[in-house]
């Protein structure tokens, strides 16, 4: 069936249509949840930064310009937010702060839900400093280029490549 | 190969971008570099997660209370206006303190912040003003002229009326004193006729009573004496 682009849900939001804004969040609230998830590694803090990442998003819509995608645009929201999270959380640590805690065990519902393989490496995620973590949440579960990958996070390709690659070897190592 | 290579040859294996050259190398390294080959494996082991992940679907949350009515205002209502309206305020006051002036004039546009006239205007708008003031003072000397020979021919009427009316009572006068005089000479030649005549007849009366009482005397002349 035929599917209302994203920027015209926007202006239709913008313009008060609840219904269209509801429709985006429909189109994108797994998506969310799930980077959610992956990002703090358990339900419960996965629901409250999916509903303040919303929040922002319907805040900011009048910002978004349309020159973009709307999910990558909506992706750099997330990430900030979620970086707020953690300093909330975690006022002390830095972006690329290794967590002291390796990781919010992730909830049992994920092993229910999750193949092994891709448990574990959830898992894993949570013991990389945020800054790696949300690289490879990007690169691996956003299916982002490089490019974008670097737009959304305020750095440089290169430094989402370099980010990755020490990511790859400090999962490789929990993974152990 | 240093890091950064590294690093490249990765990104683009994983944006599947890889030349034919890159693609060399990057078999390459993964046999001759253990630590490379790990990671390459590892992404592969990311990808496959990702295949794989399953995750709960999202709680049931009010979604509807993200939405607040932020509808675009009416253009009435623009948060800029009450900017728009003093910035146009200050540009006003600015304007009229600096003495800006737009002209308009033989399909000229002319913008100006100084108030001073070029040489042509100035000498139109002088010729102009000595023209007013030429006007206005000949139409005063004009009023001032005709009320002074106005005057004039009244005062002149009057002092001709006036000397024509003195010298006619003049003449009256003179007249009726040279008359009052000659009356009295005539009267005073009366007198004195009058009296020349009194005179005479006692003299002619005394010489005939002189005459009567001596005749001797007669024979001779009475007044032969006197």
């Amino acid at each position: 069936m035929f599917e209302v682009r994203d920027e015209r849900l926007v202006k239709k939001a913008l313009k008060g249509d609840k219904k269209a804004w509801l429709t985006l969040i429909d189109r994108y609230e797994k998506q969310i949840f799930h980077y959610a998830i992956r990002m703090t590694g358990n339900t419960h803090d996965a629901a409250d930064l999916m509903q303040d990442i919303f929040l922002s998003v319907f805040r900011s819509l009048d910002n978004f310009r349309g020159d973009g995608a709307f999910k990558a645009w909506l992706f750099r929201i997330a990430h900030f937010r979620c970086m707020e999270f953690y300093r909330r959380k975690r006022p002390e640590q830095g972006l690329d702060d290794t967590p002291e805690q390796p990781c919010d065990k992730p909830c049992p519902e994920m092993h229910l839900h999750g193949s092994q393989q891709s448990s574990a490496v959830v898992t894993a995620m949570q013991a990389l400093p945020l800054a790696q973590k949300a690289v490879v949440e990007l690169k691996f579960f956003g299916q982002f280029t490089f490019e974008d990958i670097a737009l959304q996070l305020g750095i440089s390709p290169n430094t989402a490549k370099s980010r990755l690659y020490s990511a790859l070897a400090r999962l490789k190592l929990e993974l152990e | 190969m240093t890091e950064n290579d590294k690093h490249t040859l990765l990104a683009a294996w994983l944006e599947d971008s890889l030349t034919q050259a890159q693609r060399k190398a990057f078999e390459q390294l993964c046999t001759e570099d253990a630590d490379f080959a790990l990671r390459v494996e590892m992404a592969g082991r990311c990808f496959s997660a990702t295949e794989s992940f399953t995750a709960p679907a999202p709680p049931a949350w009010n979604k509807s209370a993200t939405f607040t009515d932020n509808a675009s205002p009416r253009w009435y209502q623009w948060q800029g206006l009450p900017v728009a309206s003093m910035a146009m305020s200050v540009l006003a006051l600015v304007m009229v303190i600096t003495g800006f002036r737009v002209e308009v004039s033989d399909s000229r546009l002319s913008l100006g912040f100084s108030e001073r006239l070029d040489a042509q205007e100035v000498a139109a708008l002088v010729e102009d003003r000595v023209d007013a003031y030429k006007q206005a003072n000949q139409a005063v000397f004009r009023d001032y002229a005709d009320a002074l020979a106005s005057q004039q021919r009244q005062s002149s009427a009057e002092l001709t009326e006036y000397l024509l009316a003195s010298s006619r009572k003049e003449r009256r006068e003179d007249f009726a004193e040279l008359v009052k005089f000659i009356n009295q000479q005539r009267s005073d030649d009366q007198q004195f006729y009058a009296r020349q005549l009194h005179n005479l007849q006692q003299d002619v009366s005394a010489l005939e009573k002189h005459q009567s009482m001596n005749p001797l005397i007669s024979g001779g002349d009475p007044l032969a004496d006197e």
